[in-house]
């Protein structure tokens, strides 16, 4: 298979548009995920997103106190021991987005019943409580009829809920390692990207690392996303920071806080986005932006042995740029 | 004498949660301070406890402070296990598997019901618009409180806090209270007990109305129902809870070492 390695504007210029609904990597808040797709997004101006993430993290953070999202479907909507996502919050009370809320098991449940092109999927949970009673996305029906509608169990007779399918249009996942066919493998929980990669029209893998293939197949039951359902691969190191990505590099603690504390205001909004989103050209000054004494440190965490059986396929940057996909080689 | 010993109300509050849990349980925790009284326990007296994140993280304790979250590295660092969402909330605790489960609330009702979703200005109304302050939402409390076999409430005993009825059901404690739960045919058994900073609240059996079981060495029955929004009824078996020991103290702070539970 030829590569598909294309760089990060070229992937959000192929594969976003505006209203599209948008999955991010099944967002874990303080984990994985691909914030640096979100970053992308807003640079080239996207809007009106329909935000589908398992949990808020910093990039619906960020997209949702942009702007650039109306409506957002989520498990969780903040930021664990961060404390509440001021962005996403802001949205939501102001009225500017409306957020449909589900819970952690619901959310994986609804990729897992797009994957399988399910009519729906039986619910347990969620039914009984709010999650059922109350739409944002239908604010007058009341209690919710076309949320979790009520099925009756056809065995026994009993009511449970019917959980919605979801197939987002575009699903950015980050993950640890990648061949350039996008084959991947992620340290840590996967949390529902293995769903999501299956519920997703498409999928755009944005990678810490590019393995050789040789890597992919001395680990073939490690690589829970195969290549061919990919569409294309971004090499990203830092996809996820301020947030950690496990084997690779722990949580920018003080960023995280800065960041959230930005988001809070649209005055801080607008100056986080010339500083942090609009400021870098490419990946080097990206990583400069962070800083590389600290993306070196954060690089040197308790988890970074997790990584060891791998480091001896890992592809140095050169080789990454020559394994451009085709056209764009050209 | 354990009376000499120097503990913020915090602590007290993960320490009797701990106690709540045994030894051999599979248990669901968390980030925070349920994460907090989960290991506290592992580490205090219940060695055998199969203990997992939401996040599908298994077999793992904390290294280097309270993690930031059910995924971080702090939590990722002597795993056994890396799975998935949908193997722990799903498999292990839909499935009716999981013995206990510990959740936090913003507000909590007579009933055990949870809001953690948001505070209005009021009643909702019969249109759903959108809460004066947002809270983070129902993530994995929903799902735990629907398939454990129990749960705990951990929440600061404050009169905001506890309502006659949340605003807003996040995750069904007994819902409008007697059997109403189990026209939901929920495999999960509900709520054993409210834990606060001030004591400890259980359902009384029938009326699944929440009432007092135990108040700590530094609050108090009239305090307690002072600091409760609806008329709170005191058990007849209401005694005082011993106070943590010198061990129990000492196994709390090994997990918190950054000592997150210290700063109230």
């Amino acid at each position: 298979m030829t590569s598909k390695l294309i760089s990060l504007s070229e992937a959000a210029r192929r594969f976003a548009w505006d209203g599209m609904q948008y999955a991010s990597g099944a967002a874990l808040p303080v984990g994985s995920d691909a914030v640096i797709f979100g970053r992308e997004l807003l640079r080239q101006k996207h809007k009106d997103l329909h935000a589908i993430f398992h949990c808020n993290s910093q990039q619906l953070n960020l997209l949702a106190a942009a702007g650039a999202v109306t409506k957002a479907e989520c498990g969780f909507s903040a930021l664990e021991v961060f404390g509440f996502a001021n962005g996403l919050r802001r949205a939501v009370e102001n009225g500017q987005l409306a957020l449909e809320d589900y819970s952690n098991l619901s959310m994986a449940l609804r990729f897992l019943g797009g994957a399988l092109n399910w009519p729906f999927v039986p619910a347990t949970v969620n039914i009984g409580s709010d999650l059922q009673d109350r739409s944002a996305f239908a604010p007058d029906d009341y209690p919710a009829r076309s949320k979790i509608p009520a099925v009756v169990d056809p065995f026994t007779g009993r009511e449970f809920g019917a959980l919605k399918p979801l197939r987002p249009d575009l699903a950015a996942i980050q993950v640890t390692l990648a061949d350039p066919t996008g084959n991947a493998i992620m340290l840590g929980t996967e949390w529902s990207r293995y769903e999501l990669s299956r519920a997703a029209k498409k999928v755009v893998l944005i990678a810490d690392a590019i393995v050789d293939p040789a890597c992919i197949r001395q680990f073939p039951n490690l690589v829970r996303i195969p290549d061919i359902i990919v569409e294309a691969v971004v090499h990203w190191p830092f996809a996820a920071w301020p947030q950690g990505s496990p084997g690779m590099y722990d949580i920018d603690e003080s960023h995280m806080a800065f960041m959230n504390m930005a988001l809070a205001t649209e005055e801080g909004t607008a100056a986080y986005l010339r500083e942090f989103v609009e400021s870098y050209d490419d990946l080097d000054s990206y990583l400069d932006l962070i800083g590389r004494d600290k993306a070196k440190a954060l690089s040197q965490g308790s988890s970074s042995f997790l990584l060891d059986p791998y480091r001896r396929w890992i592809l140095p940057p050169e080789d990454v740029a020559g394994l451009a996909a085709p056209e764009l080689a050209a | 004498m354990s009376a000499a010993l120097d503990y913020s109300r915090q602590e007290m509050m993960a320490i009797a949660t701990g106690r709540e849990i045994r030894d051999g349980e599979l248990a669901i925790f968390g980030v925070g301070l349920s994460m907090l009284a989960g290991f506290f326990a592992q580490a205090n007296h219940a060695p055998n406890l199969r203990s997992m994140t939401e996040g599908g993280v298994y077999g793992a304790t904390p290294v280097g402070g309270l993690p930031w979250g059910i995924e971080c590295n702090r939590i990722s660092s002597n795993a056994t296990s890396f799975t998935s969402a949908l193997d722990a909330l799903g498999f292990l605790v839909a499935s009716g598997r999981c013995d206990v489960g510990v959740i936090g609330a913003a507000q909590v009702d007579k009933h055990g019901n949870v809001n953690t979703t948001g505070i209005w200005d009021g009643e909702i109304g019969p249109h759903y618009r959108p809460p004066k302050t947002r809270l983070p939402g129902a993530g994995g409390a929903n799902d735990i409180a629907c398939g454990a076999k129990r749960y705990i409430i951990m929440v600061t005993h404050e009169p905001k806090r506890f309502a006659e009825r949340v605003t807003y059901v996040s995750s069904p404690g007994y819902l409008d209270g007697g059997d109403s739960r189990a026209r939901h045919h929920f495999v999960g058994g509900g709520p054993s007990a409210i834990i606060t900073t001030l004591g400890i609240l259980r359902p009384e059996p029938g009326t699944n109305e929440f009432v007092l079981n135990g108040w700590f060495a530094f609050s108090g029955i009239e305090e307690i129902r002072a600091n409760t929004g609806w008329n709170l009824r005191v058990s007849p078996d209401a005694r005082l809870i011993p106070e943590p020991t010198a061990e129990e103290l000492a196994n709390l702070r090994k997990v918190d070492q950054t000592g997150a539970l210290r700063k109230k």
